[in-house]
């Protein structure tokens, strides 16, 4: 707690002493952000903590601060600990209430588009949320952007920047929160070496020898998407009626080269290659029914519990297409908090998102959750650095496609084209057949036809 | 040749117990291996064998203590909660699910006609298209996200629900009434103290299926209830335990949590099938 | 065909008879169906003619009161010394006045456009945004209907009231006496006790079913989709756009071509898991029931229990032990002593199809035995006395007393659940999620049935319009099949033939 609080103090001394020299080069008086208008005398932000003058009449004993952020079961306790801090940060206000609810990020969406007047003012929610939280209109954009935006990974920010829908400008709507919300190789390392790790045919092979099985939820889009990203299939976001999926052109030959190595190697290791709900592989590794599978960021713990010492973890293997070793490249998210728009509170909700999206606050995440940042800063840090499933994460981040502007046709045809490739009457070796799925999953993505 | 004839008969019988055993061994399987796995104290979903090797009442403690994981679960709160509006709307459902089938089958009036073919029609929507409706208009009425809300929810569509019942009143004879009336009862009574003593068995019927809906539904009830979770029930409460982040940790809980469910609703049918045997003999005075 | 040359079929032919003739039977059945429709229209005009023609008539000739009560309700009964009538008439109009200036006008008048003020952002202090909420069209919508329904409601009201201050002149006229509360009371108890039960249900229907439902038919014909989600952008009236994408193989043909082989599984699906679950449920019924099998109570609790686990929690226990590394790929390996692994939900169409149906009994046939047991038993016990004493085999007796008198009670409860299975939501999407997945439907998979795939269109692409549209079909195929089966069953025809 001490410790916070020094961090905390560091923080609001650096923010005040810039403002207080602001004035120097005599032109950073500018409002942050947006062009609307020259706010008078707002002051500059930088660090997590802002300027006072922000908060407008809000906080004040006629307006007491009433806030409801949403924060997922796991961090809570460490959110309400890190209002507890923030409301130390501003001791001039007057905070009636700020209650910390808990709510699972993947349905934040589905709540906030049901009732966003009764939902939280300050919500932690995945990158594929923001479209429809975008769309219906109930999330604010972001006050503070090019503070923001200094601190954060490119992607992160790019991923959390959408088309207005009325004004057709480009907008930052989220504060990103972290960069980890994908999925990476999880093995046993009793039964699969780090060298083999490397190579798809070097997992399989090492499980079919330890008669173990290899997990991968291929009926599932979000993971199934794989194949056809590995065989240069990529999206570019969305076309400009802002409902297809826009896909990069692509050698249609090269890619159905790959998903036939895929169909091979599926083949040949029938037995070995399970295509089953992830859940199954920290069950398979705790009765030793599992040597390797493909799971998210959500799953570590349990991987890890399960496993113990035999813990392993890296980015996704290649996979071996004539003579060339080709990364699987998969589908990568971001988690982002957002404000709520209809919020009564709508500057301390800001601040307050600012402040937990902050350096301060995703060090601590990254140190007690084990969550990967999004701010450039911590991502340097030891913790992070250190952290075998965050260093797996982040190179495989490096190969892969963000999880934003994804239409909501994207998921089934790619879930189906799984299930067609690792199914049993799948044949490798007929090209024409695969081109065929190809084509067929691509235009049903797009809904033509 | 009444020795052939009991001969034949005790074939018989024998043929249908073997076919009962065999059908309820089915029957039963997939709930005695949840039982079984409820008790489990060795991995996470699945192991791959059929009896758990380690037995521990682990499960249940945690589900009731909110203990083994980090997920905000308060069990014991959404059992009660949902106990408290099955009663309620269970009670209320019931009534109105006999008060509407009597006046369909017994009163004759206006309309009566155009009002069961437009009851039966009613429930054939797609329910769940309409939730978002009647979410709004429970918040007009400043009901949302709490237990009344549900209650009304559970019991408001009950009438609909009239066929069953409406076609058990069809049986029972009508000299019953008529010799009621001449001595002198009001429809009123008639509907209270002779067919309802008579209607046991689809009264059981009714009350059994109305107790069950609130501990099933985890659609609507989530729509209403939103955030607040000390409002939820325990169906949106096993539903928030089979959601990804918390599946591998809270499985084994989830299916402690689904035999507690299943607890008082047994309770409830083998006290109910007293009834059932009354309903017998009653249907034997009748005759 | 005679009666004679009828009884002298097999009961093959006769069953191919009945059902030559209820299929000869269905155009009829669809042509008076629509007749009735119409003949119910012309009537509902011709009642609004005269209800005008009574409104000017009763008016000329209303003493003040009753001509009062035209603006004021219950000015009439209250003059006429019938109090509480007149009270709860006045208050009635109150009530309504208050709803409509304080709440229901603000939403009924932007009913046309359903909204034309944009949110949109400003910025306190030019920095901090903040939303300023527009038009809500989803809101409009569905207050402007609840406005309307209340509005037809209270116009209801008026017409009894002035009838009543009528019928009440008529009657001080004539040297009679308004009834007393108490005879009105204990008339309701008696005379027209039909309005004392009915009541209660019909208004909770009313605002929690037909209200949604009218609302739920109204956005089949707007654009309320991913584009247009309130509260940040509006929605409006498009017209028959919707229903029109369903039938258009030239633009949409995936989604026409989906529509078509969806309907087609939903309608199997739906025959199958009904005469499924309705065929053993009574035949286990009848088994547990049958006289001089012992443990009754124990074979009922048997099967019974399977529905005191919550339907949703079997059903995701049902998927797990049916994966490929569940209890009954288990099960069939250690029978077999090889390693089985069957894909029974995920692979082939056929098979996933099957497992379902069968799975669906399991869920099923227990309430099926439990309302069949409670009928049974209902059976008066001598219809089977003179059966015996005439020297009925144990057959005949089935089919000439137990069968006619099943279906008799039971038809409206397979028309129910045939509707039912239609919409059986649950089963298909718990138990597979659409699945086997195929890349010839648009977001709907082999095992998907109509209302799944409506699910997947709300839930994945907001595509309420659209969603509603499909809806509006399913319910008019099923309100009219079952219509016309119901009323031409035998149940309907002759209520009383086993009372």
């Amino acid at each position: 707690m001490k410790k916070i609080i020094a961090i905390l103090l560091a923080g609001m001394m650096t923010a005040t002493a810039l403002v207080g020299c602001g004035g120097g080069d005599g032109s950073s008086k500018a409002p942050e952000g947006s062009g609307e208008g020259s706010g008078g005398g707002a002051a500059k932000v930088e660090g997590s903590i802002v300027d006072e003058s922000y908060f407008g009449d809000e906080g004040t004993d006629a307006k007491p601060i009433t806030l409801k952020v949403w924060a997922p079961d796991a961090a809570v306790s460490l959110v309400k600990e890190q209002i507890e801090a923030f409301k130390k940060a501003y001791p001039n206000k007057k905070f009636k209430e700020i209650s910390v609810v808990a709510q699972g990020e993947s349905d934040a969406a589905t709540q906030m588009l049901n009732d966003a007047t009764v939902a939280a003012d300050v919500f932690s929610f995945p990158s594929d949320q923001l479209n429809k939280l975008v769309d219906a209109g109930v999330i604010a954009e972001v006050a503070f952007k090019d503070a923001v935006a200094a601190a954060n990974s490119k992607d992160t920010i790019k991923a959390g920047t959408l088309k207005n829908p009325q004004t057709k400008e480009d907008t930052l709507y989220a504060y990103p929160e972290t960069n980890d919300n994908g999925y990476y190789l999880v093995y046993d390392n009793t039964v699969v070496s780090e060298d083999q790790a490397k190579t798809l045919e070097g997992v399989l092979e090492a499980c079919k020898a330890a008669d173990k099985k290899f997990i991968m939820n291929a009926g599932d889009g979000f993971y199934a998407c794989t194949f056809a990203f590995t065989a240069g299939v990529k999206i570019d976001g969305l076309e400009d009626d802002g409902l297809t999926q826009k896909f990069v052109d692509y050698n249609e030959d090269e890619a159905v080269k790959t998903l036939q190595a895929f169909a091979q190697l599926i083949k040949d290791y029938k037995g070995t290659f399970q295509s089953l709900d992830v859940a199954n592989i920290a069950s398979g590794f705790t009765n030793g029914k599992t040597g390797a599978g493909i799971d998210g960021s959500w799953d570590t713990a349990s991987n890890q519990k399960a496993l113990g010492d035999k813990f392993g973890a890296a980015k996704l293997p290649t996979i071996k297409v004539g003579d060339e070793e080709k990364q699987l490249i998969s589908m990568h998210g971001y988690k982002y908090l957002g404000v709520n728009g209809s919020s009564k509170f709508p500057a301390t909700a800001q601040i307050l998102a600012h402040y937990l999206a902050g350096e301060e606050c995703q060090l601590q995440r990254a140190e007690k959750l084990g969550w990967g940042p999004s701010n450039t800063k911590v991502q340097e840090n030891k913790v992070v650095t250190d952290s075998i499933v965050l260093n797996a994460i982040k190179e495989q981040s490096e190969n892969s496609c963000a999880q934003v502007n994804i239409a909501s046709t994207f998921w089934n045809p790619m879930g189906n084209l799984g299930n067609k490739l690792i199914a049993d009457d799948c044949n490798p070796s007929d090209a024409a057949a695969i081109k065929k799925l190809l084509q067929d999953t691509i235009a049903n993505v797009r809904d033509e036809g | 040749m009444i020795k052939s004839y009991k001969f034949r008969r005790h074939l018989a019988n024998g043929f249908i117990y073997l076919f009962l055993i065999v059908m309820g061994i089915i029957w039963i399987s997939p709930f005695v291996y949840l039982v079984m796995h409820s008790f489990r104290g060795e991995g996470m979903i699945t192991v791959p064998y059929l009896v758990p090797h380690e037995w521990t009442l682990q499960n249940y403690i945690d589900l009731f203590t909110g203990a083994g994981g980090n997920a905000q679960l308060n069990f014991p709160r959404w059992f009660l909660n949902t106990f408290v509006v099955a009663c309620f709307s269970c009670v209320i459902s019931t009534v109105s699910v006999l008060m509407v089938s009597y006046a369909f089958s017994r009163l004759r009036f206006k309309a009566r006609k155009k009002f069961m073919n437009v009851g039966m029609i009613l429930g054939m929507f797609p329910g769940f298209m309409t939730m978002i409706a009647i979410y709004y208009l429970l918040k007009a009425m400043g009901l949302t996200q709490n237990l009344v809300a549900l209650v009304i929810c559970y019991s408001c569509g009950a009438g609909l629900g009239f066929q069953i019942s409406k076609g058990f009143f069809d049986t029972i004879p009508r000299a019953l009434d008529e010799a009621a009336t001449i001595d002198g009862a009001t429809k009123n009574q008639i509907f209270w103290r002779i067919i309802l003593p008579m209607s046991k068995p689809i009264v059981v019927y009714t009350v059994l299926t109305s107790f069950i809906g609130p501990w099933t539904d985890f659609i609507l009830a989530k729509i209403i209830m939103g955030d607040k979770r000390e409002n939820y029930t325990v169906a949106i409460g096993l539903q928030l335990m089979q959601q990804l982040e918390f599946k591998n940790t809270y499985y084994k809980q989830f299916l402690a949590g689904s035999v507690v469910v299943a607890v008082p609703i047994t309770l409830l049918f083998l006290k109910m099938q007293k009834y059932y045997v009354e309903g017998v003999t009653a249907g034997g005075v009748k005759g | 065909m005679t009666f004679v040359e009828y009884k002298q079929l097999n009961p093959f032919q006769r069953f191919a008879y009945n059902f030559k003739k209820f299929i000869l039977n269905i155009p009829h059945a669809v042509v008076s169906f629509f007749k009735a429709i119409g003949r119910a229209i012309v009537k509902f005009f011709t009642g609004v003619g005269k209800g005008f023609a009574n409104y000017g008539k009763t008016f000329v000739k209303g003493d003040w009161a009753t001509k009062l009560s035209y603006l004021i309700f219950g000015v009439g009964d209250l003059h006429k010394g019938k109090y509480y009538k007149g009270i709860l008439f006045f208050l009635s109009e109150v009530l309504y006045i208050l709803y409509m200036v304080f709440f229901g006008w603000n939403y009924l008048k932007d009913f046309g456009t359903l909204g034309v003020v944009k949110a949109h952002t400003e910025y306190i202090n030019g920095v901090i945004p903040q939303t300023v909420p527009g038009d809500n069209s989803m809101l409009i919508l569905l207050y402007s209907v609840l406005s309307i329904v209340i509005t037809v409601v209270v116009f209801a009201i008026y017409i009894a009231n002035i009838k009543d201050a009528y019928k009440h002149q008529i009657m001080i006229a004539n040297g009679e006496k308004p009834t007393t509360l108490k005879a009105d009371v204990k008339d309701f108890l008696d005379g027209k006790y039909h309005i004392t039960l009915l009541s209660f249900p019909v208004l909770m229907i009313g605002i929690f079913n037909i209200l949604p439902l009218i609302f739920m038919i109204l956005i089949a014909f707007t654009n309320y989709d991913m584009q247009h989600l309130p509260p940040g952008t509006l929605f409006t009236w498009v017209g028959f756009d919707n229903l029109a994408s369903l039938f258009n193989v030239v633009d949409s043909a995936r989604r026409a071509k989906t529509f078509i082989e969806l309907t087609e599984w939903t309608l199997i699906w739906a025959v199958a898991a009904t005469f499924s679950n309705y065929i053993l449920g009574m035949i286990f019924a009848l088994m547990i029931n049958k006289k001089g099998i012992k443990f009754k109570a124990l074979w009922r609790t048997l099967f019974v229990i399977t529905i005191a686990v919550p339907q949703f929690v079997s059903l995701l226990l049902m998927n797990q032990m049916l994966q490929t590394n569940g209890a009954i790929n288990i099960l069939l390996s250690n029978i077999t002593g090889s390693n089985v692994e069957i894909q029974f939900l995920n692979d082939s169409a056929f098979l996933a199809r099957m497992t379902v149906i069968i799975v669906n009994c399991w869920v099923g046939i227990p309430y099926t035995i439990l309302s069949m047991s409670g009928i049974l038993m209902n059976i008066p016990e001598d219809l089977y006395e003179s059966a015996r004493i005439d020297g009925a085999s144990p057959v005949k007796t089935f089919t000439k007393i137990t069968l006619p008198y099943m279906l008799f009670v039971t038809t409206p409860q397979l028309i129910t659940q045939f509707v039912g299975n239609i919409n059986n939501f649950n089963v298909i999407f718990l138990l597979t999620g659409g699945g086997p997945s195929t890349h010839e439907y648009y977001q709907a998979g082999q095992t998907d049935i109509l209302v799944t795939w409506l699910f997947n269109l709300t839930m994945n692409s907001q595509d309420y319009g659209l969603a509603a549209a499909i809806g509006i079909l399913v319910f008019i195929v099923c309100a009219t099949l079952s219509l016309i089966v119901y009323n031409s069953s035998k149940s309907m025809k002759d209520e009383e033939a086993f009372s």
